[in-house]
């Protein structure tokens, strides 16, 4: 709170027209975006869109080879140390020594910063009290993987770096592990999280942006993004025996139709279109099976814009 | 906003980092002694090999050596070994599973200085050749009457430090060369063990052909064999110090130097 308070305008990310090339591949070209202090900023996209080549030059592992980056106000390629001190990095795959215990673990890497927050309240973050003296090399999937955050948090970053945090997490310890990153939001933490799983983007993410082919190709809040809030909601009933589509009023709608028995009606007015259809079926006493009111969910609209069409370039040659 | 961080963060002084040096080789120490596998690779073999050595030793002597005794020869014969497998096996292995498992990447990602990690990554790998080097002369003069002379003391310092030095870098440096670290067993000791039988290590290869003297004369294993056998000669009774195989040590320290530093600029975010 007080980080926030205190630099309310302060960007914890700035990136403009970045670019990175293997040789004639342009892994990540010309990506430009901001991460605020104290927001959720979620990195989506297909394997190979450029994700981890972006996220990895801005913790300082790749170098640039153009456009400009600032992390916490500090140039990724030359901050080094000073920057290493506020950021906290989960990456994805990455081992610890095996043979030690988790405790003495987050002790060892909580040395390295100047800051650090004590060994035991770590511990309790990531849930991990009842592992507190098992080897490393003896937890399960989901226990690294909170080791593996725990790590990142012992230095009291003012930035965290999650890549593919949940993977390999049982539903129980994804909902933990998301009230956990929650909770590094009311600290006034920054968090900066790739993922594949549109509930996780949808449950955390203050602002998420797609990327394909080494583009961001859209950005926004996740309920906004691609105008999903202003798609056509769509809502699905059970056509009652003895009616047919045309005995359904008429109803202010994009399209209606008939598929098996299930009307499906898209409709920019859902709230009047269901109070029009349920008052219907009420005064005649007619039974609406599976009556359901949706919006395009966030994975209805990721996968339309990172599906294949012509400016999806793999995919074209992978098909040819 | 740079000053921003550097309001945030107190500097870091080089007393401190030295602190931090001294906090990893404790963790290092306990990864490693609780290692079992790697324990025996590195600290038992040479014990067990003296073992085996002593027991086929009859109080036999060496004939091309002015009739020395066996035991002069093949206790630091077994310690070069000793040195070569807790340095250089140690750390070419270690430093390419380190790799192999992200560790190194994850290490990088931290504010512990590279430097700092490498020279905590050396200090403890110094102190395990140091515990093999006791126990290994401990019980080659309580045991086995190794000729133990107090002048030559320091030349069995400068030996064993000089090769300490050049078997370490190298173990650091050749990791580049290790393509995983399944590999790492047999890539290391396909560059070590067949070396040994012509570098007196485990007999004297006083009789070999010309050839082979050559090519084993040009590798720091036999200059570290023959620089500490000639420490517990004892027909010699000066400070033990071989100038011959001191400069070749001397040489491939700076070789390992090289190398090491050429694996430690790349980025391990690449290496990995």
């Amino acid at each position: 709170m007080n980080q926030k308070s205190t630099y309310p305008d302060e960007l914890a990310i700035e990136v403009r027209d970045l670019h990175k090339s293997y040789g004639s591949l342009a892994a990540v070209d010309g990506v430009s975006f901001e991460v605020r202090r104290g927001e959720v900023f979620c990195l989506l996209g297909p394997n190979g869109a450029g994700k981890t080549t972006t996220v990895e030059i801005l913790e300082g592992y790749r170098e640039r080879s153009g456009g400009d980056a600032r992390v916490l106000g500090i140039d990724p390629a030359t901050g080094d140390r000073a920057l290493r001190e506020q950021v906290g990095i989960v990456l994805q795959a990455c081992g610890v020594q095996p043979d030690l215990t988790v405790y003495e673990l987050i002790e060892m890497f909580g040395r390295y910063h100047v800051r650090q927050r004590p060994v035991d309240e770590v511990i309790e973050l990531a849930e991990l009290t009842e592992k507190r003296d098992t080897r490393a090399k003896a937890l399960s999937g989901g226990q690294r993987r909170r080791l593996d955050l725990a790590l990142a948090l012992v230095g009291d970053p003012e930035l965290i770096f999650l890549d593919e945090p949940t993977t390999g997490f049982d539903p129980h310890a994804r909902r933990l592990a998301w009230s956990t990153i929650r909770s590094l939001c009311q600290l006034g933490k920054t968090v900066f999280l790739t993922t594949h799983f549109m509930d996780e983007a949808q449950f955390l993410a203050d602002r998420v942006a797609v990327m394909r082919g080494g583009q961001i190709i859209a950005s926004g809040r996740p309920d906004e993004l691609g105008g999903r809030d202003l798609r056509p909601a769509e809502i699905r009933f059970a056509l009652p025996e003895g009616t047919g589509l045309g005995d359904v009023p008429e109803i202010p709608a994009e399209s209606r139709e008939l598929e098996g028995d299930r009307v499906i009606i898209h409709t920019r007015a859902p709230v009047r279109a269901a109070q029009i259809v349920t008052t219907w079926a009420l005064d005649r006493d007619l039974d609406l099976g599976h009556f359901s009111v949706t919006q395009p969910t966030l994975e209805d609209i990721y996968l339309e814009l990172t599906g294949p069409n012509e400016h999806n370039h793999e995919v074209q040659e992978a098909s040819l | 906003m740079s000053t921003l961080s550097q309001r945030l963060i107190p500097q870091s002084t080089f007393r401190r980092d030295l602190g931090l040096v001294a906090w990893q080789i404790r963790y290092e120490q306990r990864s490693y002694w609780r290692n079992r596998g790697r324990g025996i690779f590195t600290f038992v073999f040479p014990i067990m090999f003296l073992a085996i050595f002593a027991s086929l030793d009859k109080g036999q002597t060496i004939s091309t050596r002015g009739n020395i005794a066996f035991n002069d020869f093949f206790v630091p014969g077994i310690l070069a070994y000793g040195v070569i497998a807790t340095t250089f096996v140690n750390l070419a292995i270690g430093t390419a599973i380190l790799r192999d498992q992200g560790i190194l990447k994850r290490m990088q990602g931290t504010p512990l200085p590279r430097w700092a990690y490498i020279a905590a990554r050396i200090g403890s790998t110094f102190l395990i050749m140091m515990a093999m080097t006791v126990v290994v002369l401990g019980l080659g003069a309580a045991v086995w009457g190794l000729d133990f002379r107090a002048a030559s003391v320091p030349g069995l310092i400068i030996t064993l430090l000089l090769g300490t030095a050049a078997f370490t870098t190298l173990g650091i440096g050749i990791a580049r060369f290790i393509p995983n670290s399944e590999a790492a067993p047999v890539v290391v000791n396909l560059m070590i063990l067949p070396l040994t039988f012509i570098s007196n290590i485990w007999f004297p290869v006083d009789s070999l052909p010309q050839a082979l003297k050559t090519i084993a004369g040009i590798f720091p294993i036999k200059a570290l064999a023959d620089g500490l056998q000639y420490v517990f000669d004892p027909r010699h009774h000066g400070v033990g110090v071989s100038g011959q195989d001191i400069k070749v040590l001397a040489i491939w320290t700076v070789v390992g130097i090289f190398l090491m530093l050429r694996f430690l600029q790349k980025p391990m975010g690449d290496v990995a």
